[in-house]
């Protein structure tokens, strides 16, 4: 049997590969190539800075609300207990992006396979899928998210999975659609009429082709988890025992008035890392967007 | 020399102005509205079926007790004009002023006072107040005898403050249940202030009772009693003058910030008798911190100098006790475990848990009581860092809500947790409670959820309970507290760092034992 692969046309012989196309007209965009760039910068902080600036995050070295520039051993100032701001900043990077990376991961997985069930085989299925999607979309993301916090533990694992299922359905209908639309586009007759099974036509000739705008949606979701963890750290539903961008935020909140640097720099970071995410996520729409290409 | 007598002649007169001004403003002024602002909000005004400083602040306003006590913990005459404590310890006897009426003009009689020791006695959550209480004879109108079944020196000051409000029979003795009574709103009292509204959540206000059993008092015509959402709002409204006073003030940040302001007088005076003790527990069934070497070791690795000095700034003050310092009772001479990493690993090493691989020798939980972060929270997470120190992994769990933290607290589902527990005056109200061996009740919050027990500890507090003469019962709760703190069931830290921010027109601030918890027919606000 051919590779359904080839019906439709992306491998013609001369033709460009697809992901060497998106990077290309990836390249050309100057704002998404300096969010790649920041976000670069950022990941070689959080993953190489602790073996560099090797302070314990937790220990507390120096008088507490102590500012920025005046104590050589807290360059960056210290929080509420003394603690040194700096070692939080590079320290806390790892579990705000990983946070952030497995609330996409769990948005994605959950959106994606309700989505595409739903877009493919309609009929009841969809009208089952789609109730319990408008069910969760009803439901106000913070507060489900709060509760489901509230509920087990503020543990950095429950956050990401409260975060990934409050977060779900606008992936589960923007993946709906896509399957719908491509559904009945011809190259997937075509397949079907080789005989091949839904299973194979949804892996392989659908998704492929669905991929595109959810990989978009999938990068921006990574911002907006971000973001969330922050505002459920801003109201005192982190873990205390990891040490994170909003956990500094949450704990730095009530002296607020008193040290503007123990809220404001992890706010600076996280704000850096969410523009760098979502300039990326647009250069990657743009990228893969036919229709913008030789705007 | 001309020169130099002039100069002192200016000096004299300088000196001389400015002795007089104060000398003047003590002159008390009648008249005036009194604005006081809490966060605490009380659901309801009856003191003797609530306790809490939300009820207690109006409800002593509006209810007279038997005694007042002044800063000096020395009883004063209140609604008794006199009382006499019996040789044998077994009975006191209250006479009462004969021109005393409550606000409905009612004479306030010995049955009044009958009623209300049996109301408290029977619904007040500190039932050892009045336990001990067997009858209350009634020989004549002004005379009340209260029978004991055993000696109870407590029972003076469990007839102070927001403890014993002499409730009007006519109104509560119609079968109702007190704690549910729709007079609870409204109440009916002797006190120097009648209430004019009640509004949950936002206000109660008072007015002169112009028939006040003491002459020519209260000096203030009202008194309003506002509630805040939080103190950052309040701290505002004081800082702007809309607030007169401001009671119970934690956040030593306000505290800082109102003492700049040059209007307020900000003084920590008033607290002696409520006593609030921020602590650490030990949960002493747990399989590590069964041994006291364990739990002296965690003691003497908290920098309690670095908590007062560096996260209170200075503001509270250390408790190394379970009675506060300021109280008779307090036990100035046992072990103050300051800092001393040393001896703290020492200790550990000795109880056998030498340091793994990791350096670390084992792991704890910390849970703490939501509300006052800069005492809770800030303690818990600043334990963390040190007592990795001493290699005690900490982590901690947070309570996102008062019932959680006190339902795992009382059920005894913890290993260390930061609270605030209060003294209430007499060891027997608030002290006893938190180290008797039959007082360990699960389910019950701030009972002996330590699960400490030490029979030499319950025979000390049994005979300091019932002893007479003051100077014996301070040295036998003085030897109680040495045992205590030696086999430390509890981390004592810290007093809150509870003040008072009032203007400088109110004259007469309250600075009694109980502060703002007693009758402030002495205030007076010059314009």
């Amino acid at each position: 049997m051919a590779d359904t692969s080839n019906l439709h046309g992306n491998d013609l012989p001369g033709a460009e590969h697809p992901i060497a196309e998106a990077w290309r007209m990836f390249r050309r965009n100057y704002a998404a190539m300096f969010g790649l760039l920041l976000l670069s910068v950022l990941v070689v902080v959080t993953l190489i800075g602790p073996l560099v600036y090797n302070v314990d995050p937790f220990e507390i070295v120096w008088a507490p609300l102590t500012p920025p520039g005046e104590e050589a051993t807290a360059p960056l100032g210290t929080d509420y207990l003394g603690r040194d701001i700096l070692a939080g900043l590079i320290h806390g990077g790892i579990a705000t992006l990983a946070v952030g990376l497995a609330a996409a991961l769990i948005t994605v997985t959950i959106g994606l396979t309700v989505g595409a069930l739903a877009g493919f085989y309609l009929g009841v299925v969809d009208d089952i899928l789609m109730r319990f999607t408008e069910f969760f979309q009803v439901l106000p993301a913070l507060m489900f998210a709060m509760v489901l916090v509230t509920l087990f533990s503020s543990s950095l694992v429950v956050v990401a999975i409260a975060i990934g299922v409050v977060s779900w359905p606008p992936t589960a209908r923007l993946a709906r659609a896509e399957f719908l639309r491509i559904r009945n586009l011809e190259y997937v007759a075509a397949a079907r009429s080789v005989g091949a099974k839904n299973r194979r036509i949804i892996w392989r000739v659908i998704l492929p082709n669905a991929l595109p705008p959810l990989i978009v949606s999938a990068t921006l979701t990574i911002g907006t988890a971000i973001l969330f963890e922050a505002g459920l750290s801003f109201l005192g539903l982190s873990d205390p025992n990891t040490y994170s961008w909003g956990y500094m935020i949450g704990s730095g909140r009530d002296n607020i008035l008193d040290a503007w640097w123990a809220v404001t720099l992890p706010g600076g970071m996280i704000f850096i890392t969410v523009l760098a995410v979502s300039l990326i996520g647009d250069g990657l729409n743009d990228a893969f967007n036919p229709k913008l290409r030789e705007r | 020399m001309h020169k130099f007598k002039s100069l002192t002649l200016i000096a004299a007169l300088i000196t001389g102005a400015v002795a007089a001004t104060p000398i003047q403003a003590a002159e008390p002024v009648k008249g005036g509205t009194l604005v006081i602002g809490m966060t605490q909000k009380p659901r309801h005004l009856n003191p003797a079926v609530q306790s809490g400083t939300a009820t207690a602040v109006p409800g002593t306003q509006v209810f007279a007790t038997p005694l007042r006590f002044d800063e000096n913990w020395r009883p004063q005459p209140y609604l008794a004009k006199s009382w006499s404590v019996a040789d044998d310890g077994l009975s006191i006897t209250l006479i009462l002023r004969k021109n005393a009426r409550f606000h409905d003009g009612k004479p306030i009689t010995s049955e009044d006072v009958a009623f209300s020791i049996q109301t408290v006695k029977d619904n007040h959550p500190f039932k050892t107040m009045f336990s001990p209480v067997e009858k209350v004879d009634t020989p004549d109108a002004n005379t009340a005898v209260i029978h004991f079944s055993r000696a109870h020196p407590a029972a003076l000051l469990a007839m102070s403050s927001a403890l014993l409000p002499i409730l009007p029979k006519h109104v509560y003795g119609d079968g109702q249940d007190p704690k549910s009574h729709p007079a609870n709103n409204n109440p009916v009292g002797s006190g120097p202030f009648k209430i004019v509204e009640f509004k949950p959540g936002e206000h109660v206000i008072l007015e002169r009772n112009p028939d006040y059993f003491i002459q020519d008092r209260p000096y203030l015509d009202r008194v309003i009693i506002k509630h805040y959402k939080d103190s950052n709002s309040l701290a505002l409204a004081v800082d702007k003058g809309e607030v007169d006073m401001y009671p119970f003030v934690t956040n030593t940040r306000n505290i800082a910030r109102l003492k700049k302001n040059a209007n307020l007088e900000v003084t920590n005076q008033g607290y002696a008798a409520v006593g609030p003790v921020n602590w650490l527990a030990f949960n002493t069934k747990h399989e590590i911190l069964n041994d006291k070497r364990v739990r002296q070791a965690i003691t003497y690795a908290i920098d309690k100098n670095f908590i007062i000095k560096a996260l209170h700034g200075g503001f509270s003050q250390r408790a190394s006790g379970p009675v506060v310092p300021g109280s008779p009772f307090h036990a100035p001479g046992v072990e103050q475990y300051d800092l001393d990493l040393e001896r703290a690993n020492s200790l550990l090493d000795e109880a056998g848990h030498v340091r793994k691989d990791d350096d670390m020798r084992f792991k704890l939980r910390i849970d703490y009581l939501p509300g006052v972060a800069e005492q809770q929270k800030a303690i818990a997470e600043y334990l963390k860092p040190q007592l990795k120190k001493v290699g005690i992994e900490v982590e901690v769990r947070v309570a996102p809500d008062f019932p959680t933290w006190s339902s795992r607290v009382s059920s005894h589902d913890f290993d260390m947790s930061m609270d605030i527990v209060f003294n209430w005056g007499d060891p027997v109200i608030g002290v006893h409670r938190t180290y008797l061996c039959d007082n360990i009740r699960k389910g019950v919050i701030w009972s002996n959820t330590q699960s400490y027990c030490n029979p030499d500890v319950d025979g000390i507090l049994a005979k300091a309970g019932v002893e007479p003469d003051a100077e014996k019962r301070a040295a036998l709760y003085r030897d109680a507290q040495a045992i205590i703190v030696e086999e430390a069931p509890i981390a004592f830290i810290n007093t809150l760092p509870y003040h008072t921010a009032y203007s400088k027109k109110i004259g007469n601030a309250p600075t009694s034992i109980w502060g703002t918890m007693a009758p402030l027919d002495e205030v007076y606000k010059t314009q």
